[in-house]
């Protein structure tokens, strides 16, 4: 598995990529100051739904992953060398889960940085705070880089498709359509948050922690059983 | 650097075994069933069944004959869509533990830029649980040449040197079976000759190499047994003189250089195995067969009754080219 792992971590750290995993994973920082630092700062309400909510758990997280998991598979496929992997004699998860590890290790640090100085920044230094928010953001690299992953590996359209998938699914329909909320990676982080700090997210409502868990664990497992079945059945390029 | 001078990892090292049946005859390497492969409407292998044993077996077709689909089917790379394909009495679809076994080169330029040479090989025989790492390595470089550009990054290769390290990665773990899909493209000649040494060495130890082509004059020359694929479907195999014996209905044409032309064509086209005979400007009499074993033994006794000296008589369609195009008119 070290073999597949160390060549993921080569092929997605690319200048280009990592340059724009930084501006993006950066956004959250900035606005939150000049949000805070502005005459009308707004409420933890305002904060929590538009920076922690729909910012950093639903737009920054996903196209941050987006941007390497999408090619991890996808770029193997497209210039194939996927068959270097593939025709080796080793388990296909020997393969895919590798590859997620690899995603995971590259985006996490950016997100779970960036969640935590926007949250320090936000909540004054309050670790508990910033620990919750660090977490779930982890947490969301994680499911969003095992469904991205999967992506890549069934569509040569994936990074198109990931960002419908942002922008109408967990941006749209998942904010205004309760019932979507359970299949909702967002809400998931959003769930966590506030299960490992229940003063965040204190309104409105949102799943709990146990559905959050479960489903985080089943979305996780259930992308990468689907890669590995897909890495058996499909005719690699 | 040649085999004889490298040694070897012997093939038990790495826990292989020939297979051999009841009898104690070689059982094929690959079988192929009935296999056919398509993509919508559009059929692409139709029906093939062959065996494939020891040697070098080369897999000739013009381009979107099927050769490479049939090959990926061959390696496990593609599904079939019908009939079956085993290697080493396996199948090789899903089975993984099954490519310790053989080696893969497909025809696109499978590298990774920002690799070294060296990592690139070192990589694939990590993935391929090579025990004796660094010497395997050093072998499988020193087989295809490249000592002295391992250490160069693979997109700084030209791309016959890209081609060679492929070579290097697919030997890597010393593999029983090797499918090279257009092995010698982007070769320049001097690669090509020793690439060529190189797998008729490899294929001397005992080992299986199917390699596709469409260049005619390299399969011939390095194939012990041709299969041609023509639209989809396996137009004939077997050795280079089966698959014209096969083909005894294609018309031949045979020059004969002789002290009287236009006496020996007057007699000759009375033949029964002849169709038609013209004499060239330069004196020599080309002779249109379908019956060439006959024209052999009647062209002799004929010179010989009508007291003409026969100089020289050699077929001007004696290569695959001519058959392979025979084949696809066909």
């Amino acid at each position: 598995m070290g073999s597949v792992y160390r060549l993921t971590l080569r092929q997605l750290s690319g200048r280009w990529r990592l340059l724009i995993m930084t501006v993006l994973a950066s956004l959250p920082v900035i606005i939150a100051v000049l949000m805070l630092r502005s005459p009308d700062a707004p409420s933890v309400r305002e904060f929590e739904t538009a920076i922690l909510g729909a910012m950093l758990a639903g737009s920054i997280a996903p196209l941050v992953v987006l941007a390497i998991a999408a090619a991890a598979m996808g770029n193997e496929v497209e210039d194939r060398t996927l068959a270097n992997l593939t025709l080796a004699p080793i388990p296909r998860w020997q393969i895919a889960v590798p590859k997620l590890l690899a995603v995971v290790t590259i985006a996490a640090p950016f997100m779970a940085l960036s969640a935590f100085l926007t949250s320090w920044v936000a909540y004054i230094g309050d670790v508990q705070a910033s620990i919750a928010v660090t977490v779930s953001a982890v947490v969301g690299v994680a499911l969003y880089a095992a469904a991205f992953v999967w992506l890549g590996l069934v569509s040569t359209q994936a990074i198109g498709l990931g960002l419908l998938y942002i922008v109408l699914w967990e941006g749209f329909f998942s904010g205004f359509v309760s019932g979507v909320r359970a299949l909702s990676i967002r809400h998931y982080a959003i769930a966590l948050m506030h299960g490992l700090d229940e003063r965040r997210f204190a309104f409105g409502s949102h799943l709990s922690l146990t559905v959050a868990i479960i489903m985080s664990v089943l979305v996780f497992g259930g992308f990468l059983l689907s890669s590995v079945r897909r890495l058996r059945r499909m005719d690699i390029p | 650097m040649t085999l004889q001078q490298i040694p070897r990892l012997p093939l038990a090292s790495l826990g292989v075994a020939r297979d051999d049946n009841a009898n104690g005859a070689a059982a094929p390497v690959i079988r192929v069933d009935g296999v056919s492969r398509w993509f919508g409407s559009v059929v692409a292998v139709s029906d093939v069944t062959f065996e494939i044993g020891p040697g070098i077996t080369g897999l000739l077709g013009p381009n979107g004959a099927g050769k490479t689909t049939l090959l990926r089917m061959m390696t496990g790379l593609a599904a079939t869509s019908r009939g079956s394909v085993t290697v080493f009495g396996e199948p090789v679809r899903d089975n993984p533990p099954l490519y310790r076994r053989i080696g893969v080169m497909s025809e696109h330029e499978t590298v990774y830029g920002f690799m070294k040479g060296r990592e690139f090989v070192e990589m694939m025989g990590r993935l391929r649980g090579v025990a004796d790492l660094e010497r395997a390595v050093d072998r499988a470089i020193d087989l295809v040449d490249l000592a002295d550009a391992q250490h160069r990054p693979m997109d700084t290769y030209s791309r016959g040197m890209r081609q060679r390290m492929r070579l290097a990665g697919t030997l890597v773990h010393d593999p029983e079976l090797l499918i090279l899909d257009e092995p010698l493209n982007g070769a320049d000649p001097r690669q090509r000759v020793h690439f060529k040494r190189l797998l008729l060495e490899l294929a001397a130890e005992g080992r299986t190499i199917v390699l596709s082509s469409h260049i005619l004059e390299e399969v011939e020359q390095l194939a012990d047994t041709v299969l041609l694929i023509v639209n989809g479907k396996l137009a004939a195999s077997g050795g280079f003189r089966a698959i014209r014996a096969a083909l005894n209905q294609r018309p031949y044409h045979v020059r004969v250089i002789c002290d009287a032309p236009r006496k020996l064509a007057a007699e000759v086209v009375r033949l029964p195995s002849v169709d038609a005979v013209n004499v060239d400007p330069d004196g020599a009499i080309v002779v249109l067969s379908r019956n060439v074993q006959d024209l052999q033994i009647e062209l002799p006794r004929l010179a010989q009754s009508a007291q003409i000296s026969l100089r020289r008589v050699e077929p001007l369609d004696d290569s695959l080219e001519s058959v392979f195009g025979y084949l696809v008119e066909q």
